[in-house]
């Protein structure tokens, strides 16, 4: 590449940046000055901050968004590794019948997943009845082809036969073989699925909306509410929930890159 | 009673019969090789025994028990693999204690063992290494230590070498053969390559289409082979037809093919006056450097013949050369 058109695509690279991050900038504007009705904003306050920080229903909604997050994930992940590892293992003919089953939620709209599991679950009594439950479930399966679909492709990648053959015969079983050999080596594949996930899960209205019933809020539903009372508030709400997600991916990809596996993988040989 | 014994053993892979009746047996201390070409049964046979694939019929007996239904973890066998399979989040060091720590060992013994392996295989300086920095054949010398580690009844080498390149290849050959004997450790070496089976083996069962075609020393198959099969794939014999090569020579041979070692076939310029000798005229045609030896090809009438002559000064035959063949007579097998 000559330097004039590495300038070029220098050039073209911050005008993509620049028009990505300028939304963002400007919710923070939003956030941080009273009046913007002229070029330069006024009013320098944090108290859009404040006010949502001394909010309790906030702090309970951010507390929920976190935690509504990390347990579907949990469990899906749990649930995929062991799916794909008897199907991989013991049936591999079954793959096809699994994938096609864990691409399914693909196709099926929030609104229609969450009104169908109300109408089959709304009645059910007991655990299946507890709206908490059926969140976490609809939760699950909006995320399973992220996660199924990661952590399949990691694993086609590392040879999972051939690792559990050798510590087969080394004397370990295939499970452990599975969670000590072969998860070490899709850890990866696991995080980028998970990262997906927060994004999803983080984004959602429609289905917390429809099963919690207002018993259970989230940032987005605290988002709406936020930005019906005032737009300062609202602002400061996008740039906590950003900031946020932010932090989640900067500390999954830092807990990743201190192993010293990945250290070898990007130093090379 | 033979240290290892395959018993009538069968394998199908659905409608395909891949092993048909083994019977094999295979003594302590041995160093066996299983030749043959791809698809042969070979790896099959070996997988059978680690435990790995189940046999469809027959039984499989290790140093007097039935091993046959025993999972693969638990029948006391080492198996190296043609990719080395090592597992690339754990370094040398962990990647050789993996069976120790399967087994229990308390750790003092197991860094002691892992040390003393890895001085075997001349590894001691890569301990702390992850796999992907390490060269193909300092990998496939982690997975020989790996698998030899835990002491196994019996060791199994998968084409433990097909990937690696000629020269290293062959230092490997020999590294396998030193530490095989100083271990004294029971060994079945899969290979389709006829020199790596020569080179390493006491024993070599020759593989053909699911059956055992012929066992036997190196020497005893490449100086005796029974089958056409086995002249084919032993050495470079030349292979004809009896009654061709017959009358290209005047005389009589009672059996339907010979097969010629290349290395027997006598060239000169001179006519060649030995009574021990069929004696044939032909014109050199082509040759092929092989290095020392040069081989080449004799267009005699009906018969082709390849002669290997061991390359001096010059070359001896130019193609086109009239001259004059000889094969001796004791020499020659009959098929």
């Amino acid at each position: 590449m000559n330097k004039k058109s590495k300038a070029l695509s220098n050039v073209f690279m911050i005008c993509v940046i620049v028009w990505l991050l300028l939304p963002l900038a400007a919710t923070l504007v939003y956030s941080l000055f009273r009046n913007w009705t002229e070029i330069v904003p006024k009013g320098f306050s944090f108290n859009s901050y404040i006010t949502i920080f001394s909010n309790p229903r906030f702090i309970s909604a951010l507390y929920q968004t976190v935690l509504l997050c990390i347990i579907p994930i949990i469990i899906t992940i749990i649930v995929v590794l062991l799916a794909l590892f008897v199907v991989t293992v013991y049936f591999p003919k079954l793959e096809k019948y699994v994938q096609l089953l864990c691409m399914i939620p693909y196709t099926i709209q929030g609104v229609i997943l969450s009104v169908s599991i109300l109408s089959v679950y709304g009645k059910a009594g007991g655990f299946f009845g507890n709206r908490m439950v059926m969140l976490i479930g609809a939760y699950c399966i909006i995320i399973l082809p992220h996660i199924y679909q990661g952590i399949r492709n990691s694993m086609h990648a590392v040879n999972m036969n051939m690792l559990i053959e050798a510590a087969e015969m080394l004397g370990a079983s295939r499970l452990y073989a599975f969670f000590r050999v072969i998860v070490p080596n899709i850890i990866t594949g696991i995080t980028v699925s998970s990262l997906l996930a927060v994004g999803i899960l983080f984004g959602d209205y429609v289905i917390i909306r429809n099963l919690s019933s207002g018993g259970t809020i989230n940032m987005q539903i605290y988002l709406y509410q936020a930005m019906k009372r005032s737009t300062d508030e609202s602002s400061a709400v996008i740039v906590v929930i950003m900031l946020l997600t932010f932090a989640i991916t900067a500390l999954v990809l830092y807990l990743q890159s201190k192993s010293k596996l990945e250290k070898i993988q990007k130093e090379g040989r | 009673m033979s240290y290892i014994r395959f018993e009538n053993v069968n394998k199908s892979f659905g409608n395909n019969h891949v092993l048909k009746d083994i019977n094999l047996e295979i003594e302590k201390g041995e160093l066996v090789t299983l030749l043959g070409p791809s698809g042969c049964g070979k790896s099959t046979l070996l997988r059978c025994l680690s435990g790995l694939e189940q046999v469809t019929s027959g039984r499989i007996y290790l140093d007097g028990e039935d091993i046959t239904d025993v999972s693969p973890r638990r029948r006391g066998i080492g198996m190296v693999f043609q990719q080395y399979s090592l597992f690339p989040n754990m370094s040398v060091k962990d990647n050789v204690a993996f069976g120790l720590k399967m087994k229990n060992v308390p750790k003092n013994e197991i860094d002691e063992k892992v040390k003393e392996m890895l001085d075997i295989v001349g590894l001691s300086d890569k301990i702390d290494q992850f796999p992907m920095q390490l060269s193909g054949g300092q990998q496939q010398r982690v997975a020989l230590a790996r698998a030899m580690v835990t002491e196994p009844k019996v060791l199994l080498l998968d084409e433990p070498l097909s990937a690696i390149d000629a020269l290293l290849r062959r230092n490997l050959q020999i590294e396998i053969r030193r530490i095989q004997q100083k271990l004294n450790i029971t060994t079945i070496f899969v290979t389709h390559d006829q020199d790596e089976a020569m080179v390493m083996s006491d024993i070599i069962h020759l593989f053909n289409a699911g059956q055992i075609e012929q066992s036997g020393t190196p020497v005893e198959l490449y100086t005796s082979p029974a089958t056409k099969f086995t002249a084919t794939f032993i050495g470079n014999y030349n292979l004809l037809r009896a009654e061709k090569f017959g009358k290209a020579c005047g005389a009589e041979l009672d059996c339907a093919d010979v097969a010629i070692r290349p290395e027997i076939v006598k060239m000169s310029r001179e006519p060649l006056e030995e009574e021990d000798y069929y004696l044939l005229k032909g014109t050199v045609t082509n040759y092929i450097s092989h290095g020392n030896i040069i081989r080449f090809h004799v267009d005699c009438g009906d018969v082709w013949l390849n002669s290997d002559v061991v390359f001096e000064r010059e070359l001896a035959f130019n193609i086109g050369d009239e001259v004059y063949v000889g094969v001796e007579k004791n020499l020659i097998i009959k098929l």
